[in-house]
């Protein structure tokens, strides 16, 4: 039998972090990445990566806190098993970082330094300056190259993954192997694989202007769900608290920014025009240390995004009475900033203009993750409790050891698989690790944690669970899919030549309107009414989108038509979104529902499943109960004081 | 890479270096005793120490350097062996220097950065400083005088006066193409004084000596130093000759003959030594002393 | 042509510039524009309305959707490359008013402040254009490849920390680590020219960004084991001496990488390596 191969799609942490994983298990890789992987999306995560770490742990920090943390901070929505494993492998993933030359910022003694982030009392983040992602990604692209010159993975770079080839129907349903095409030579065609890793990120352009990058459309996990991937919890989508307002994009303002002591506030008195310099303490509203004294301005990032939205949108405190507030360092040492923020600083003094070390930044919240994702199964390991736990209290003994194992079989083949058999899904992509809501610096964590362990699974899947390998399948499985793209490719090519130049069928256009009526309907505050607005403005797209007229007639590095293909697949996860988020009638983590503003855990404790139906053409929504036999529900208050008890909660998302 | 590579790409690491290090030794440290020597046109009455007492300016610089000159041609050992590796040196490096040139393209338009125009002029130096010592090399110690503007023979015996008239274009002042030279020798001596400053400072990057940006600020500060001086003792060299007078730093020469071999053997030397052009004047040299 | 962007755009005449702006006016872009290897390439200019916060990429945008150049012609729209729009991925890498620079980061308020100024936009020079804006930096990819820019790790499996390192010792290595491969310093470099040819990418001047790779691998503990192998690969044709210094690399480094300094330190590197392995053999 010929050699197995593996494809990943994507090339960002959890793309080659599986690829090293799976290379260095002897299985040939080849790794599809619109972009050179070095400039995937992950080098904008800039914070850091959670770990319990020895310091931690003498201050009565574990890795079980860690977890329950993460639960806590996804208020609950999370399948728990996973979580409990990723907590578990987070030290050894520093470690292994650590070896592969990360520059992680050092102690004066030369240990690894550590800063505090949203969701946690103690300091459990690593990180090399303001460029955490940055770095992490560097290493892992180094160790691939590494594995590329060794012959071991083979890399398609600017090659776009279009279509999964999958056989057989229902349960049986089996992934082998990719249609893909050259972004310069617009050829298309198949590549077999036993497996397939989708690692590819999320879906911020969805919303328009975002903190992702240009290529984080969603569209590869859009054609993943159409093909019959189920979607977990789309409507979870974190917006974070500070971003830089920009024409083009929004760029994050990370949250270590505040885990140095960044603390945000507006003036007290509306309207005040005086220079941030000078306004006097007792002038300033520090809203989110008064409404939550135990973490202050280090909150979970859904909290402290609704704070900042109400504080600008229903008090009408904005900064020059606009939406934004500051974000204040500027009593810190500006040489301390450079050496643990540099990176970040820098960004907003490029971007803005204003140096923040001496003038508070200016900042809004701006759509960043998707928690939603593919959706995918997993074998749990050897802890379970007889019944959940309740929260865990630090330096308490903890039910369960920091061994792998506890949380995930290791190796076991369904591992982080989808519903299709042999497609993975890593990373963003994966719905897994984060529930309702991400903790800062669980991102890296998750995406490099999925590569490393569950790369593994993969490589079991391929080898020892009995399936049969894809060289003996017949060609015309594969044919099929490419005609099916190289069709929708010469439609939409020749939409070109025979374009009326009508706007409405513009595909910037479309896309336009698709990102203001999710960023305005379906992020902060989210109520029943709108999301069936938008619905409606949606399918209204769809039709429009049914007639899109390209610019561009070219059959060599055609970009708009990449774009334009990848805005229909937008507009299906968009309604996938918008469809579980008016069925959610319960506010939780990310998802605030004005018109149901708390958690309904008798109703809605419970993964939303997206399926795509061929037939309508729409999205199917089933609500399943979350998978949480380790931790108890509790209430998530995050200790907020009682000044605002009883308050009305932030009123109608803008216009 | 194969094996059948080529001789130059073998030993591609050794030739750089080979060419950075003959760029100081022994090219440099020659053109500073070289521009050391001629700069005594300018100074040398003060060399002269008690026996400059009462000699004026010029007189005293041809003194100087006419006896340093004859002190070189007549005592240095090895003197041919000396000037063959020196030679051989300019040639390598000028060779590999052209070559490697030819390897970049300049873009001072675009990036009109200090650093960059000296990567530029470092180039254009060699281009010109290569044509420059080939010609006056030539002209002046291979004596190939059918390229020197009044045919002039330089001798070490009148090698202030020869030098004055090779540059000056004739033995009776200047001459058009007198000028030109001159102007090319001003031209070519600069550049080529800069070439070695700039070269020594790159050589300290190249070698690893300079690494961080303000060891590399310091040593440019010395060599700015050393090019300042060098250009100084370039220029003076050239101003004495300049407005040397091809006469008086003859009798200079000929008196300072007289005092060395003494009447008896003077014309000897002089038929020996005269080149074809200046015979006319022997004559008067002889009678107005 | 290029004369004419000699002045410096410093910091004071940025700030200047951006005071000065006024929102609602409209700018010229003029792109230079290829439709593909071994094709012509022509100027195109666009009008682009801009606001205080506009940059290079919200203009590409705005022509994405009105490809419409200023004689009124209908054309395709433009390609280029982009990713992060926050300059840490190098992706949208191009010559702006004949200097390189990352598109993303340059506000058109500080560039072009005046109603109907000209901003002019090249694909950078030192690469095969794929398309208009668009370049193929492959061989930068492969010069990491050359120097064996990596840690040789034994595996991913669990085997402890890293070795410490002194917090002085680490901001050496994070500010090297920086690079983003977006090729400004090769773009500017005298000594770095265009080669497409894949066969001769390992003799022809490798440029600063894989000399500077060269100095971090080397500097960590780990690392250094392969260091005779990364200096063996900067020894030969295309190597590390053929470095000319015109050190405009550093002055264009969006990172502020001190790669003049990592030049010279593998210089020094070279240099013991050559005497050693002269007087000790391999």
């Amino acid at each position: 039998m010929a050699e197995q191969r593996v494809i990943v799609v994507g090339g960002g942490l959890a793309g080659l972090a599986a690829s090293v994983r799976i290379a260095e298990a002897g299985l040939p890789v080849d790794l599809f990445s619109m972009v050179p992987v070095k400039r995937s999306h992950s080098v904008c995560a800039q914070g850091g990566i959670n770990a319990c770490n020895e310091v931690a742990r003498q201050q009565g920090y574990s890795e079980y806190e860690h977890f329950d943390e993460t639960i806590y901070g996804g208020d609950f929505l999370a399948d728990q098993h996973p979580v409990l494993e990723m907590a578990n492998w987070a030290p050894n993933i520093i470690d292994l970082l650590d070896r592969m030359g990360v520059p992680f910022n050092r102690t004066a003694e030369g240990y690894r330094d550590l800063r505090l982030f949203g969701g946690s009392l103690f300091k459990r983040t690593h990180f090399a300056g303001a460029t955490t992602g940055q770095q992490l990604l560097y290493a892992l692209d180094e160790q691939t190259r590494r594995y590329e010159s060794e012959g071991k993975v083979k890399k398609y770079e600017f090659w776009e993954f279009l279509w999964p080839v999958t056989q057989g129907e229902g349960d049986e349903k089996r992934c082998v192997g990719i249609v893909a095409q050259d972004m310069r030579t617009m050829q298309i065609r198949a590549f077999r694989a036993a497996a397939v890793v989708m690692a590819t990120g999320g879906n911020g352009l969805i919303f328009g202007k975002s903190t992702n990058s240009v290529i984080c459309t969603g569209g590869a996990a859009s054609r993943c769900y159409q093909e019959g991937a189920w979607y977990g919890n789309p409507e979870m989508i974190q917006v974070h608290p500070t971003a830089i307002p920009g024409a083009d994009k929004l760029r994050l303002m990370s949250e270590s920014a505040r885990g140095e002591g960044g603390r945000v506030w507006v003036p007290r008195k509306k309207g005040d025009t005086r220079r941030p310099t000078d306004i006097p303490e007792a002038e300033r509203y520090y809203f989110l240390e008064e409404r939550y004294p135990a973490y202050g301005n280090i909150v979970p990032r859904d909290i402290a995004t609704r704070e900042i939205f109400d504080i600008c949108v229903n008090e009408g405190m904005g900064v020059d009475g606009q939406n934004q507030v500051y974000l204040d360092l500027t009593h810190r040492d500006p040489e301390y900033l450079t050496r643990k923020l540099g990176g970040i600083l820098d960004i907003y003094e490029k971007f803005v203009g204003v140096d923040p070390r001496f003038t508070p930044m200016k900042i809004f919240p701006a759509v960043h993750y998707s928690m939603g994702g593919l959706w995918t199964d997993y074998t749990p390991g050897d802890y379970m409790p007889d019944v959940p736990k309740p929260a865990h209290k630090s330096g308490a003994p903890v039910p369960v050891d920091n061994k792998m194992g506890h949380g995930l079989t290791i190796g076991a083949p369904n591992n982080m698989m989808s519903n299709i058999k042999g497609l993975y899904a890593f990373g963003e992509v994966n719905f897994a690790y984060h529930g309702a809501n991400r903790l800062g610096a669980n991102a890296l964590l998750s995406c490099i944690f999925d590569g490393l362990c569950n790369g593994v699974s993969v490589v079991n899947f391929v080898r020892d669970s009995g399936t049969p390998g894809v060289d003996g399948l017949d060609q015309s499985i594969y044919d099929r899919v490419v005609r099916q793209e190289q069709e929708k490719h010469d439609r939409l090519v020749n939409s070109a030549r025979s374009a009326t130049g009508d706007e409405a069928y513009n595909p910037y256009r479309i896309a336009k309107e698709l990102g203001d009526e999710m960023t305005a309907a379906s992020t902060v505050v989210k109520t029943g009414e709108r999301l069936e607005r938008a619905l409606a403005k949606v399918a209204e797209l769809r039709d429009r989108y049914a007639k899109v007229e390209l610019c561009d007639a070219a059959s060599w590095t055609n970009q708009s038509l990449s774009f334009a293909r990848a805005t229909g697949d937008m507009l299906i996860l968009a309604e996938a979104m918008l469809k579980a988020g008016l069925l959610r009638k319960e506010s939780r983590g990310a998802h605030y529902r004005k018109d149901f503003p708390e958690r309904d855990d008798e109703n809605f404790f419970k993964t939303s499943i997206a399926r795509f139906n061929p037939q309508t053409q729409q999205s199917d929504i089933e609500f399943v109960p979350v998978r949480a036999p380790l931790v108890l529900p509790r209430a998530r208050t995050y200790g907020k004081a009682d000044t605002k008890a009883g308050k009305p909660q932030p009123a109608a998302a803008h216009a | 890479m194969n094996e059948r590579q080529g001789f130059l790409d073998r030993h591609h690491f050794l030739l750089r270096r080979l060419h950075s290090l003959t760029g100081i030794l022994p090219i440099g440290v020659f053109l500073i005793a070289h521009l050391t020597t001629n700069s005594s046109l300018a100074w040398g009455k003060y060399g002269l120490r008690a026996e400059g007492h009462g000699v004026p300016l010029v007189d005293g610089g041809v003194m100087y350097f006419n006896k340093e000159v004859a002190w070189i041609n007549t005592q240095v050992p090895h003197l041919l062996l000396i000037e063959i590796t020196l030679w051989a040196s300019i040639l390598f490096h000028s060779v590999l220097g052209v070559y490697y040139a030819t390897t970049g393209r300049s873009n001072t338009a675009r990036y009109p950065f200090q650093d960059n125009w000296r990567y530029t002029l470092q180039r254009i130096s060699g281009y010109i400083g290569v044509a420059f010592i080939f010609y006056h090399v030539a002209t002046l110690r291979w004596g190939w005088t059918f390229l020197v503007p009044g045919g002039t023979q330089w001798s070490h015996e009148f090698s202030a006066s020869t030098l004055i008239a090779a540059l000056q274009g004739s033995t009776g002042g200047w001459t058009p193409v007198g000028l030109a030279v001159s102007i090319a020798y001003f031209l070519g001596v600069s550049l080529l004084v800069f070439h070695f400053a700039n070269g020594l400072w790159t050589a300290a990057i190249t070698w690893g000596l300079t690494i961080s940006q303000q060891a590399q600020r310091r040593w440019g500060v010395v060599c700015s130093a050393v090019g300042v001086g060098l250009m100084l003792a370039a220029w003076s060299a050239l101003g004495a000759v300049f407005v040397g007078d091809y006469e008086a730093a003859r009798a200079v020469e000929v008196r300072m003959l007289k005092d060395k071999y003494g009447e008896d053997h003077l014309n000897e030397v002089l038929e020996k030594q005269v080149p074809p052009h200046a015979a006319e004047s022997q004559a008067s040299v002889l009678s107005t002393d | 042509m290029s004369g004419a962007y000699a002045h410096e755009y410093n910091a004071e005449t940025r700030r200047a510039n951006r005071q000065r702006a006024k929102p609602g006016r409209s700018i010229i872009l003029k792109i230079k524009r290829c439709d593909g290897p071994g094709k012509p390439s022509r100027w195109e200019s666009f009008k682009v309305p801009v606001e205080p916060g506009s940059n290079v990429i919200s203009c590409l945008k705005y022509i994405a959707s009105h490809p419409v150049t200023t004689d009124g012609k209908r054309t395709t729209p433009v390609v280029w490359d982009s990713g992060c729009l926050e300059e840490v991925c190098g992706a949208c890498t191009m010559v702006i008013n004949g200097r390189v620079r990352q598109s993303c980061s340059c506000l058109i308020d500080e560039y072009a402040p005046d109603e109907g100024d000209t901003l002019t936009l090249e694909p950078m020079s030192k690469f095969p254009v794929i398309r208009d804006l668009w370049v193929d930096r492959e061989r930068m990819f492969h010069a990491l490849r050359r120097v064996k820019a990596w840690v040789p790790i034994d595996g991913t499996y669990n085997l402890g920390p890293g070795p410490k390192e002194s917090p002085e010792h680490q901001q050496m290595r994070y500010a090297l680590s920086e690079c983003m491969t977006c090729g400004c310093c090769l773009e500017a470099c005298p000594q770095y020219l265009q080669e497409s040819d894949p066969e001769k990418w390992d003799t022809s001047f490798i440029g600063a960004a894989a000399i500077n790779q060269v100095r971090l691998f080397n500097e960590h503990k780990t690392g250094k084991r392969l260091k005779a192998d990364r200096l063996e690969a900067l020894m030969g044709p295309g190597g590390i001496t053929d470095c000319g210094n015109a050190q405009n690399c550093v002055k264009v480094c969006p990172k502020g990488i001190p790669l003049t300094e990592s030049i010279a330190a593998v210089g020094r590197s070279t240099t013991v390596h050559a005497f050693t392995r002269f007087f000790k053999g391999r």
